[in-house]
C-alpha cells in the first residue's frame, strides 16, 4: 500500500525549524513516502544561490550547537531526498514575487518550480500537512 | 556471491547515518550487505526501522565501544 504523502510547508528562517523540515522531508522521502516542501516567507532567504552557512542559518541555542558539531547539513539533507526519494520542493511564487526574485537566485537543482499556495493546499489533501 | 561493504560514518548526526546507508544500497546488488558503524543512538534505533519499512534485511546489530555496527543485507 503506498504511504499517506507527507505535506511540509516551511516559512520560518529560523535553522532549527530549516533542519526540522530537511530532517523530516529527507527521511520521509527515503522511506517510500512521497514528500512535498512548500518554502514560503523568510525560509526563501536560507535558499539563496552561494549562500555560506553563516549567511544562510539564523537561530537560537541549538543553531549553534548543529553548526559545531557539524550536523547535516539542511540544503545537503533536501539535495539527498530529491536524489534518494520521491521529494518535491516548491518555492512560494508570492514570496519570490514579493522579494523581487526568480527561480534561479535560489540553489541550483533543489527546487521544482514556483507554486502558488492554492495549488499546494489543494494537493495537500490527499495527505498530511505539516507547518514550520 | 554476495559482498559486504563497510561505511564508516561515526561522528554523523542523525540522519546522516541512514542517508550513507541508502545511498550506498544504491550501488550494490541484491544479496549484498552493507556494514555501517555509527556513534550516533538514534541512528542505531532508527536504521532498523527503517530497514523493515522498506523490506530490505537486518543482518544484525552490535554495541561495539563507543558505537555500533549494522549490518543490512539489500533485499530487492
Amino acid at each position: 500500500m503506498a504511504s499517506n504523502p507527507l505535506y511540509i510547508v516551511l516559512c520560518s528562517g529560523e535553522h532549527e525549524k530549516i533542519q526540522m523540515a530537511a530532517m523530516m522531508a529527507s527521511v520521509g522521502a527515503v522511506s517510500e513516502r512521497p514528500v512535498e516542501v512548500f518554502v514560503s516567507m523568510n525560509a526563501v532567504l536560507a535558499f539563496a544561490k552561494g549562500s555560506t552557512p553563516e549567511e544562510r542559518y539564523r537561530g537560537g541555542t541549538f543553531s549553534d550547537l548543529l553548526k559545531a558539531k557539524h550536523a547535516p547539513d539542511a540544503i545537503t539533507l533536501f539535495q539527498q531526498g530529491k536524489e534518494l526519494g520521491d521529494l518535491k520542493m516548491w518555492a512560494c511564487s508570492m514570496a519570490l514575487d514579493v522579494q523581487g526574485w526568480e527561480l534561479d537566485r535560489l540553489e541550483d537543482d533543489l527546487f521544482d518550480g514556483a507554486l502558488g499556495l492554492t495549488r499546494f493546499l489543494s494537493d495537500a489533501e490527499n495527505g498530511q500537512l505539516v507547518t514550520l | 556471491m554476495s559482498e559486504r561493504t563497510k561505511i564508516d560514518a561515526r561522528g554523523a548526526y542523525c540522519p546522516g547515518p541512514l542517508m550513507e546507508l541508502i545511498a550506498a544500497l544504491k550501488l550494490v546488488r541484491v544479496g549484498d550487505e552493507i556494514e555501517v558503524l555509527s556513534s550516533d543512538k538514534g541512528s542505531a534505533n532508527d536504521i532498523p526501522e527503517w530497514v523493515k519499512k522498506v523490506h530490505h534485511e537486518m543482518v544484525g546489530i552490535t554495541e561495539e565501544d563507543g558505537y555500533w555496527s549494522i549490518v543490512v543485507r539489500k533485499a530487492k
